[in-house]
């Protein structure tokens, strides 16, 4: 049986020195360094910012939660939300040097997600189910 | 600085150059201060800008969109931002999407002042 933490959010930006905080502590308690725990932070901002600037849109009276676990030699971050699905992972990769050449705006974020993480999961909410869950997932090496 | 935003902005002069000394957090939440002085010195009609990022801890996406929203517009009159003293982990925030591509992101504060002096500006394609 693993141990899982967890904090509630509410969906207001302010949140996310909390959580990062949380998270990077969690990191760091697995074993994983600084320099993955910053990044696992960083992926968990990330997708914390899109969910409450898009699928709650700042709605501060909705609330997040954020679970995490270390399964076998990796730590999980599990995202929970009760909005509309939104996969983030079926964003197309970006080309950045693309991007660049024509000043594209937005979308970093889930570049970065998954540049810093090892596995993304996404279990949409279904009949049986109202949650949406994403799990990032890394390696603790 | 206050307890809630955790990032901070200083802006000082340096003939034609505005530099900005970041420091603290920048994220989705506190993105929009740093847009708001960019703002304000585009109103000034100021186009050669340095980011000192000394003693800045974190940066998220929102805070890399935020130079990106501007550097279009900058390099259209003939400005540049340039980037410098970055900590190893912001350094690999940038390096991770490949902002050096499109940015000059330099070791210190005057290798970035003597770029604008000799007029080693990057352009628009």
């Amino acid at each position: 049986m693993n141990n899982i933490d967890y904090i509630n959010a509410c969906c207001d930006l302010v949140e996310l020195y909390k959580i990062r905080n949380f998270i990077e502590l969690k990191a760091l308690d697995y074993g994983l360094n600084s320099d993955a725990a910053t990044k696992v932070a960083l992926a968990v901002d990330e997708a914390c910012t899109n969910l409450i600037e898009h699928a709650f849109k700042f709605d501060k009276n909705k609330t997040i939660c954020i679970a995490t676990e270390k399964i076998d030699k990796k730590m999980v971050v599990s995202i929970i939300d009760q909005s509309q699905p939104f996969n983030p992972l079926s964003v197309q990769k970006q080309n950045m040097e693309e991007y660049f050449r024509e000043f594209k705006k937005g979308g970093l974020g889930i570049q970065l997600m998954r540049s810093v993480m090892d596995d993304i999961e996404y279990y949409p909410a279904s009949s049986q189910n109202n949650q949406n869950v994403l799990k990032l997932i890394k390696n603790i090496e | 600085m206050n307890d809630t935003s955790k990032f901070g902005i200083i802006i000082k002069a340096e003939g034609n150059i505005a530099k900005l000394y970041l420091s603290g957090y920048l994220d989705a939440h506190t993105a929009s201060e740093l847009e708001n002085a960019l703002n304000q010195i585009i109103i000034d009609n100021k186009y050669y800008i340095l980011v000192n990022f000394k003693n800045l801890d974190y940066i998220s996406s929102a805070g890399l969109g935020v130079f990106m929203a501007f550097i279009e517009e900058i390099r259209d009159k003939n400005g540049d931002i340039k980037l410098c003293e970055m900590t190893s982990k912001v350094f690999q925030v940038f390096d991770l999407l490949g902002f050096p591509i499109l940015f000059d992101i330099l070791d210190t504060e005057d290798e970035a002042i003597q770029k604008f002096k000799n007029g080693d500006l990057k352009k628009n394609e």
